[in-house]
């Protein structure tokens, strides 16, 4: 007995070390501890003496050491690896749980399947999965995806190589791509963009901003806040509708309503496009030449003149400087003439009109004088009629 | 007398002045020695004097711009004067014309034209004389027109046009077509109406002149007359006055008889 005693004591020593570390096998001992099972333990001594070799059904010489793991009893030759044949170092083995993947939690350092028991290298090596990225053995948690398993930081977009375990992945021609890279792709397919917001596809009209293309709807004019459309417009680091874009620095010309980019004509109190700052009467722009106002509208020297009445009436041509004006019609200083005998007149010059003319004294006064009793008449008659 | 005028011209000759005027002196022709020499003259001015033939040698005064012959005895014209390629302005006022010569409607560029004063009628014209569309004033008062040709309607550059102390029984409606026309002289005629087509010309503003006294005119024309001349711009437009004037027209009624006694124009005397 006292040899079986220490038998037991060797096998403790050898099974139940506490340099384990095994959580399982302290629980264990503290289980058996707690539960002492005397007749089980008698009877397991019984059966140690009797009792044959897990492995090899041999019996047990007196003087041999019995490797009891679990009520299973082993020669010290037998209690090796199921696979390389090697002993268990530091006694440990591990096992494989069935049912609940069993590399969660590291029972104890041998592993077990099928009943039989391999060494942590080779359990690992034949049952724990590996990573179908950097080939190792998987410890923890196991992505299981494309048919494969993965390390959960091996597991990434394809693309942008952005960690896919938590944030989920969508099937993209044979490749595990994040929502954002495949919509991406998508798009890129179908010529259209993706949203740099929401990272949907733009299927209707995008508008630009910062570079990344988004739906017009997410964002909001900053000067008058209507929600965009596609019409928006960037300027300054800020998005505005094409409406308060136009209006912004952006001159409008006063003709076409159009902004105007290029150069500007400032006139009339507006801003004109170059090509559309014209004469109001023959339409014709002025492209920098001279023009005259009158209530509110330009015109070319010409039809200003033409129509605002300071076409020399013997010349034909505009008036430069100072004019004459009788008889709704206006002359040049040097045109001034009396119209019978072109003698030139001056402002102090004394004359009379005909047919709307200016007729100096002496030509007049060679008038026959039947017209001029005519003319008199015709006068008295008129400032008669002014009178009543 | 031509040694008066050769005085002026070796003078206008010695100073190359352009210009040249020789104002009641008398003259009695333009063919005076040395005269069509001066083919720089871009003026020639010679009223009140006697001078009653223009001849065919004017056309060589080629750069002449600006002829006034007022107040002269000119009963016969060159058919030639319609050569001056550059004429711009051509007084012949107070003249004895009783016709103007073939051909006188080629001026290319002639801008003034004054017949005031002579002798002449719608018989008068050549054929042409309506092609002188860069015509913008036209002075025909005191002659014999009973009738104004409705071609007048071609000179589309009329601003004024003096139709004063004529015959003138009717206008024609071409009237109306002429744009740009700003002083319509048709006092001292035998007008009793208007054709509405004037209502479409704007005569009635501050910058422009109706004249019209001295006609038998309708009495609601004269009615309006005596308002103003707008009243009469407004009323020639109306659809009462369209009727009217229809009914008008219609009745075919003998015009006016002429009241005006030419016979002491100096026109007339021989």
């Amino acid at each position: 007995m006292a040899s079986l005693a220490a038998h037991r004591e060797r096998l403790r020593l050898q099974s139940l070390n506490d340099n384990t570390e095994s959580d399982l096998f302290q629980r264990r001992r503290l289980h058996n501890e707690e539960n002492p099972n005397p007749e089980g333990f008698k009877s397991t001594n019984m059966s140690l003496a009797n009792g044959v070799c897990y492995r090899c059904n041999e019996g047990f010489t007196p003087q041999e050491q019995i490797v009891n793991s679990n009520g299973e009893i082993w020669h010290t030759q037998c209690f090796v690896c199921a696979q390389c044949f090697q002993p268990f170092q530091d006694g440990v083995f591990m096992r494989k749980h069935i049912h609940v993947n069993p590399f969660v939690e590291v029972i104890n350092k041998i592993g077990i399947f099928d009943g039989r028991k391999y060494c942590e290298h080779d359990f690992h090596m034949l049952f724990a999965p590996c990573c179908g990225k950097c080939r190792e053995f998987i410890i923890g948690r196991v992505i299981k995806a494309m048919n494969s398993n993965w390390h959960p930081d091996c597991f990434r977009c394809e693309l942008c190589t952005a960690p896919l375990a938590d944030a989920g992945f969508v099937k993209n021609a044979g490749r595990a791509l994040c929502k954002e890279c495949n919509n991406k792709e998508r798009a890129k397919g179908m010529g259209k963009y993706v949203c740099h917001k929401c990272h949907a596809i733009i299927e209707d009209g995008h508008i630009k901003f910062k570079g990344e293309a988004y739906h017009p709807y997410h964002f909001n004019c900053t000067s008058c806040g209507n929600e965009l459309d596609a019409n928006g417009r960037e300027k300054g680091g800020e998005l505005f509708c094409l409406r308060c874009h136009d209006k912004m620095g952006i001159p409008i010309c006063g003709a076409c309503r159009r902004p105007i980019e290029e150069r500007v004509v400032h006139a009339l109190g507006k801003a004109w496009h170059v090509e559309h700052f014209v004469c109001a009467k023959c339409e014709r722009p002025f492209f920098g030449t001279r023009h005259y106002e009158k209530k509110g509208l330009a015109y070319c020297e010409t039809h200003y003149h033409q129509l605002f009445g300071n076409i020399c009436f013997v010349c034909n041509n505009v008036v430069q400087g100072d004019v004459f004006s009788a008889f709704n019609k206006a002359w040049c200083v040097s045109h001034f003439c009396c119209s019978i005998c072109d003698r030139k007149m001056s402002q102090k010059t004394k004359f009379f009109e005909f047919d709307l003319k200016p007729v100096c004294r002496v030509c007049h006064e060679k008038f026959p004088g039947e017209l001029k009793k005519r003319l008199k008449k015709y006068h008295d008659d008129l400032a008669k009629k002014g009178q009543s | 007398m031509a040694a008066k005028a050769k005085k002026f011209i070796e003078e206008c000759k010695d100073t190359k002045n352009n210009e040249l005027e020789i104002v009641d002196k008398g003259i009695n022709t333009l063919e005076i020695p040395g005269l069509y020499d001066l083919k720089h003259l871009t003026r020639l001015t010679m009223p009140h004097n006697k001078i009653t033939v223009v001849p065919d040698v004017i056309s060589e005064l080629v750069n002449l711009e600006h002829l006034n012959l007022f107040n002269n005895h000119i009963k016969e014209l060159s058919t030639s004067i319609s050569s001056l390629m550059k004429l711009k302005l051509l007084n012949l006022g107070m003249n004895k014309l009783s016709v103007l010569p073939r051909g006188f409607g080629a001026f290319p560029v002639l801008e003034v034209l004054d017949i005031t004063y002579n002798n002449l009628n719608e018989k008068s014209l050549p054929g042409n004389f309506f092609c002188l569309n860069t015509l913008r004033a036209l002075y025909m008062g005191d002659n014999d027109f009973e009738n104004m040709p409705e071609e007048i309607g071609k000179l589309k550059n009329i601003q004024i046009m003096v139709l004063r102390d004529n015959d003138l029984t009717s206008l024609p409606k071409e009237i109306g077509e002429m744009p740009r026309l700003r002083e319509l002289h048709v006092q001292g005629n035998r007008l009793t109406v208007l054709p509405p087509e004037i209502g479409h010309l704007d005569l009635v503003g501050s910058k422009q002149v109706f004249r019209g006294e001295n006609n038998p005119w309708v009495t609601p024309i004269a009615e309006q007359y005596q308002l103003g001349v707008s009243h009469v711009f407004d009323y020639i437009r109306s659809d009462t006055y369209r009727y009217l004037y229809g009914r008008h027209i219609a009745a075919d009624a003998a015009p006016p008889p002429k009241t005006a006694d030419k016979s002491k124009k100096i026109s007339r005397s021989t």
